[in-house]
């Protein structure tokens, strides 16, 4: 783990790393893109939190300079396992907006009690959809005793 | 040695046996409330310390295992419960063509006992597992009935079996280790879907809840932070006991009978830590076989798009519906043996970028920048197939002590030597194949394979099972063939790897030697 934990970015590097993760982000379809997402705050922090190992890589692309295009398509091209775990960093943090994940369709902030209903098995299997698997009899094959 | 799968399965049956139990884990008791599986950040948790790669885990009681000349990662969970702790708990038995591949297939070897042999120790573990599922499956022998009712197949399962019915093809209901009612220590599964990370609910059936408690209460002492070093053995050559570190500290726990629980990895890389004058190539290892013959599940992936908002993230995970269509083998097809299918949830959005970032994917396009969003919003329409394929023995696949690198208690890691065998690319490639017609039948408007090899849990076959002493490392009931009073019960012992998921099978092979222990008292040999 990085002696520059995540909690310690400045504003400038927050502003960097927005401007990067909107490179892979950029959001449209009803999605915000990764910086008005927060990624660059709250959540890069709870991400880092999560697997310190992806902050020396988050580290390390911060001190990258040039165009946040061209340094994105510099890693992509040249250096793709940085260019991974950076993206696996950012878009774990980017998952973990609330609002992101609703408009992904998922159920709340993280995986939710959802026990089945009375019922809910057999209704699956209604109009004996089952029926032309035992019609056909075993598949596994006989063995000589 | 070893407080997994296997070990609390033999410790609760010999603990209500009335022996005395000690288990020397190197590992520590899990806190459901530790688990990731029900916090925002629970991909992430998962892609560390809950990752269940011990080299990526990276903590003191994960000894590293070195993969660099290997064409997959080596998985498993160490501490009690073991691998059950971080498994799917999709629950297969084997089928009774698995234990007879040279009478059928003239490939590998027969297993020295039968399907019918093991049956009983299927049906009580299935008990003790609170195995869920729908009875008769046409994939096995009548009678097959999961003692708990089965677990909705949701909307993905219902998708695919209207696919498969159009082709014809067989599909169950799936059947899981995960429970679906309320019962002893286990609550019902309440669907979070992250069941490949543990349980916070402690609703899955992992050894630490279902056998490990009980086993405590009837008695057994189980020794956390123990990291076995050796097996020791008396002047006769019957082992007596084993040496292990704590903090540091060297200890010797002494026993009359011992019995290996360490997993197809950690059981042969402790026996051979274990040479001795008397064996010099490591314990219980005359027949050369301790370690050799390392079967890996070199998994496959596929996905399918569809219209319709699926759900796919809602559990058990675990299978939703699984397929045997391909199971027997069929030369035909240019190869022996094949494969299991299941259908699987996705666990979270992480999870779902892996079909286009993963090393093996064949999607062909960049998932991040533009045109991101539209590819997030599929995330929820994919349905994936996991394609478990049997992985034939080969000598030259195995697992040895590294020579430099160590634990954290200065004991040799481990060096796995494994190659992705062309019979085992074969099946993978012709069941991905198929799979995909079937996401094309379900109605999947973009279809792809999403991976190959990028894991396995599934270590077999490192102690192989056999008659003869010259090839094989325990006979039919688990009993080292070279020292009589040292058995090994996990998956080191499968003569052939199956191709289904093993943990139905480690644990009929646990309670059926444990109960030939426990029946056999009085003959056994014991150190003096």
């Amino acid at each position: 783990m990085s002696a520059v934990g995540a909690s310690q970015l400045g504003d400038e590097s927050r502003a960097r790393l927005a401007a990067l993760a909107d490179v892979l982000i950029p959001g449209g379809d009803g999605l915000p893109s990764a910086g008005d997402a927060d990624v660059a705050g709250q959540w890069i922090d709870r991400a880092l939190g999560a697997n310190p190992d992806l902050v020396d890589t988050v580290v390390h692309v911060l001190t990258i300079a040039g165009a946040p295009e061209d340094v994105i398509a510099d890693l992509r091209l040249h250096h793709r396992d940085v260019f991974d775990r950076f993206a696996f960093a950012v878009g774990g943090a980017y998952f973990m907006n609330t609002p992101v994940r609703r408009a992904l369709g998922y159920p709340g902030t993280a995986p939710r009690r959802l026990p089945a209903a009375e019922g809910e098995a057999e209704y699956y299997l209604e109009d004996d959809i089952l029926s032309p698997v035992i019609s056909r009899g075993p598949v596994y094959r006989h063995v000589p005793a | 040695m070893g407080g997994g799968t296997s070990g609390g399965v033999a410790a609760r049956h010999l603990a209500e046996a009335g022996f005395k139990v000690v288990c020397l884990e190197q590992g520590t008791w899990v806190d459901p409330g530790d688990l990731p599986g029900n916090k925002p950040e629970y991909e992430l948790l998962g892609s560390k310390n809950w990752h269940p790669s011990p080299n990526l885990r990276g903590r003191r009681e994960d000894y590293p295992v070195d993969t660099t000349e290997a064409d997959l990662p080596v998985w498993m969970y160490n501490g009690v419960g073991g691998s059950s702790v971080l498994y799917g708990a999709i629950w297969a038995r084997a089928l009774p063509s698995d234990f007879r591949v040279r009478t059928l297939d003239g490939v590998a070897d027969d297993w020295p006992l039968t399907y019918d042999e093991l049956l009983p120790y299927y049906q009580a573990v299935e008990r003790e597992m609170a195995v869920s599922g729908v009875a008769g499956n046409p994939a096995y022998p009548p009678g097959y009935e999961p003692p708990l009712p089965a677990a909705p197949i949701h909307r993905t399962g219902r998708r695919m079996a209207e696919g498969m019915n159009r082709l014809g093809w067989h599909w169950w209901p799936g059947t899981n280790a995960i429970p679906t009612v309320n019962r002893g220590h286990e609550g019902k599964c309440v669907r979070y879907g992250i069941c490949r990370m543990g349980c916070p609910e402690g609703a899955k059936s992992s050894t630490d809840v279902t056998h490990w408690r009980d086993a405590v209460a009837l008695g057994a002492e189980v020794i956390t932070r123990a990291r076995v070093a050796r097996v020791t053995l008396d002047e006769r050559g019957r082992a007596n006991g084993a040496v292990y570190l704590r903090d540091g500290v060297e200890h010797f726990q002494a026993a009359s009978v011992v019995l290996m629980a360490a997993g197809g990895i950690g059981t042969p890389r402790l026996l051979l830590m274990s040479a001795s004058d008397r064996f010099p190539d490591g314990l219980a290892n005359s027949s050369g076989q301790v370690g050799k013959r390392l079967m890996l599940h070199p998994y496959g992936a596929s996905v399918g798009v569809y219209d319709d908002d699926l759900e796919n993230w809602l559990g058990p995970a675990g299978e939703h519906i699984g397929s045997m269509q391909f199971y027997e083998t069929d030369t035909a097809r240019g190869f022996v043996r094949g494969a299991k299918w299941s259908l699987l949830p996705i666990a979270g959005p992480l999870e779902a970028v892996e079909k286009w970032t993963d090393k093996g994917s064949m999607r062909g396009e960049d998932f991040w920048g533009e045109g991101s969003a539209a590819r997030m919003k599929s995330f929820v329409r994919m349905l994936q197939w996991h394609v478990v394929p049997e992985d034939l023995p080969e000598e030259t696949n195995f697992v040895s002590l590294h020579p430099s690198l160590t634990d954290s208690d200065g004991l040799p890691a481990a060096k796995v030597h494994y190659r992705v065998s062309d019979n085992t690319r074969k099946i993978v490639d012709f069941n991905l194949e198929r799979s995909l017609e079937a996401h094309a039948a379900a109605g999947a408007g973009d279809t792809w394979i999403a991976g190959r090899n990028f894991m396995t849990g599934h270590n077999t076959g490192t102690a192989r099972m056999g008659d003869d002493p010259a090839t094989s490392v325990v006979d039919r009931f688990g009993r080292t063939h070279d020292v009589p009073n040292l058995y090994v019960i996990d998956a080191s012992v499968f003569t052939t790897s199956t191709g289904v998921n093993p943990t139905a099978t480690i644990c009929a092979l646990a309670k059926r030697t444990a109960s030939h222990i426990a029946s056999n008292a009085r003959e056994q040999e014991i150190s003096s």
